[in-house]
């Protein structure tokens, strides 16, 4: 291969793309707009959940509520609470009626009543009932007769929990390879409808040094940018060789699948046509992320999956190659087919 | 005696079942401009194809300069020049950059970008931008990129259609100082002026084969009939054409009669065009 070849349509590669207007404009913008987006999501997890209260007597064990993560905060009214419910500031408020600790210790039934605003998961508003009964037995003196053994499966999460911008951070590199993806394709189509590839083929440039040229501006455009957003962000500040990895095996299997949203593609149009599905799909890694629970294990299909896995894990947890390298060897298996998968389908289109 | 530049031999190209260049043969010698004219469909863009190793021929062999096109398609297109008919250039990018990226893949280390852009008549234009330019510009442009590494053959295919006459005159002279350097030039065209005006020998091509390869001058004589054009005047004072087919036994006694029973005002001569020498060949026109 005619290195000198593949250097000057690099070249010419980068001037076109970065003097088409619209997609100059979007690579400056869009990473400037993610670095914004990182900085002005929470940087920490509140952990405490607020409840209002409205207790002429309060109960001594609701004095020592806060301590348990539950803040308590006392209403001077039974009205005041509702209102502050349904404007959404508490996700629940408890009425304590005046003779409730009176009733407790005479063994009567005592009443508590519970208000939820209208948008509180009911998974939390069992949570509070079930909370505020034992905390019930507690004053009375009268303890479960079941023992509950707490397990956390995983990493136990409790008080360094990961603030919203860091689980945001692999998504938005992802998103960030994959503009990359959708501009390479446009570029290269572009050049298909324009016929300038065929003035090319008519020179001694070969069809290889075509796609090592591609190759390596869709890889650098990318990767370089992912990179800055992620030293911009702090992003490698843990394990940054595994992190520069996983971005690099990423620009490059978008690299591939811009190949092939190229060959099926004649103009802008098409080009999103295609490519949106694609960004969607290859997105919802990151969702799972962002919201665990949300995905099932189907999600470790998507090729994207390695990738945001590995950065999240990286980026967040501090994991290491011995943790990582699996995720690694099957994004570079994926690389593989989608750069392949691409040259063969786009070439036939070039030839 | 100069050698062939090009030579095809029973060159074919099917497009699944249509047979689009059907078992072409023929030979351009170094230094030489043939004109490759045939209406739009003939088969002349994908024997251009075959010929410049963008195609792979189902039949036969292209010879180009000695080397078979086939198995040393990058060796070939470091010797030839394409100016193609649609514009297909970095319309971003300015004349220079254009003229300089091709260089560059040609593998020319020191470049006369301007030289080259003033020979073709963009002098002063170099540095703008393609997308500014107007069509004729565009199309000189074309030309000037096809001449980045002094082609030892030329393909140009319609490199004066749509163009003002002052942009096409510029290409026609630029086809010849070609020629005087020794380039051979493959000229695919629709105008027959032009092919006329230009070309060494023409061929015509139809429905996938080669129908007439010959000197102009020789398919004149061939295949057309010259003629005498007259105006004459009627009795009402109204001018009315005449037309009097020489070289045939008639043509002395019609001469007589026109000039003894007519008013003649006017008169010339007139010889087949190859427009006409094609119609005569193949009964239908070159624009079908």
């Amino acid at each position: 291969m005619n290195w000198q070849i593949v250097r000057a349509l690099i070249a010419k590669d980068f001037k076109l793309y970065f003097r088409n207007r619209f997609f100059a404009l979007i690579t400056v913008l869009a990473l400037v707009a993610y670095v914004v987006i990182y900085f002005v999501m929470p940087s920490m997890v509140d952990e405490t959940l607020e409840m209002a209260v409205y207790a002429p007597v309060l109960p001594p064990i609701l004095e020592q509520a806060g301590s348990q993560g539950l803040e308590l905060v006392l209403m001077e009214s039974e009205e005041q609470l509702k209102e502050a419910v349904i404007g959404g500031e508490y996700l629940a408020g408890v009425v304590v009626p005046p003779d409730f600790m009176d009733k407790l210790m005479s063994g009567e039934k005592g009443r508590l009543d519970v208000y939820f605003g209208t948008d509180t998961p009911e998974e939390l508003q069992d949570s509070i009932t079930v909370l505020l009964e034992e905390m019930a037995y507690l004053q009375t003196g009268q303890m479960l007769s079941v023992h509950v053994s707490p397990e956390v499966l995983g990493r136990d999460m409790v008080g360094i929990q990961i603030p919203m911008r860091d689980r945001l951070l692999p998504m938005l590199a992802v998103i960030i390879l994959m503009m990359e993806m959708l501009g390479l394709a446009s570029l290269i189509s572009s050049e298909v409808v324009g016929r300038t590839v065929q003035a090319l083929l008519i020179t001694p440039m070969t069809i290889r040094g075509l796609f090592a040229a591609k190759l390596i501006m869709g890889v650098s455009l990318a990767f370089v940018q992912a990179l800055l957003f992620m030293a911009v962000t702090g992003g490698l500040n843990q394990q940054p060789l595994i992190i520069i990895a996983a971005l690099l095996l990423g620009a490059i299997m978008v690299t591939g699948i811009g190949f092939l949203v190229a060959s099926g593609s004649k103009e802008m149009t098409t080009v999103m046509a295609w490519g949106f599905p694609a960004l969607i799909v290859l997105s919802v890694p990151a969702f799972g992320v962002l919201a665990p629970g949300t995905v099932s294990d189907w999600v470790k299909a998507i090729p994207s999956y390695y990738l945001v896995d590995a950065v999240y894990q990286a980026a967040n947890f501090n994991a290491g190659w011995s943790d990582l390298w699996n995720n690694l060897l099957i994004l570079l298996g994926f690389d593989i087919v989608f750069v392949w998968l691409g040259i063969t389908v786009l070439g036939r289109k070039l030839r | 005696m100069a050698g062939d530049a090009i030579v095809a031999e029973e060159l074919t190209y099917r497009y699944g079942e249509l047979v689009a260049v059907d078992h072409v043969t023929f030979n351009v010698a170094e230094g030489e401009i043939l004109g490759f004219l045939g209406p739009n469909g003939a088969g002349k863009t994908t024997t251009v194809k075959m010929l410049t190793g963008q195609l792979r021929p189902k039949d036969g062999k292209a010879t180009l300069l000695g080397m078979d096109v086939a198995k040393n398609v990058d060796k070939v297109q470091g010797e030839i020049g394409v100016c193609f008919e649609e514009t297909n250039l970095y319309e971003q990018m300015s004349a220079v950059e254009n003229l300089r990226l091709f260089a560059r893949l040609f593998g020319i280390g020191r470049f006369d970008a301007d030289a080259l852009l003033r020979r073709v008549g963009l002098g002063g234009r170099e540095k703008d931008r393609v997308e500014t330019y107007s069509k004729g510009m565009k199309q000189r442009l074309m030309v000037a990129r096809s001449l980045v590494n002094r082609p030892r053959v030329l393909f140009l295919d319609e490199p004066t259609a749509g163009l003002d006459p002052t942009s096409s005159e510029a290409i026609r002279n630029i086809i010849i100082e070609e020629r005087k350097r020794g380039a051979t030039v493959f000229l695919t065209t629709h105008d027959m002026l032009e092919a006329d005006k230009l070309s060494d020998r023409v061929a015509f091509m139809d429905q996938g084969k080669i129908v007439a390869l010959d000197t102009p001058h020789n398919l004149k004589q061939q295949y057309g009939k010259r003629a005498l054009k007259a105006k004459v005047s009627t009795e009402k004072g109204e001018l009315e054409d005449r037309e009097v087919i020489l070289d045939t036994p008639e043509t002395s006694n019609d001469i007589q009669q026109l000039f003894s029973q007519e008013k003649v005002v006017t008169v010339h001569s007139e010889e087949a065009s190859l427009e006409d020498i094609f119609i005569e060949i193949t009964g239908r026109g070159l624009q079908g």
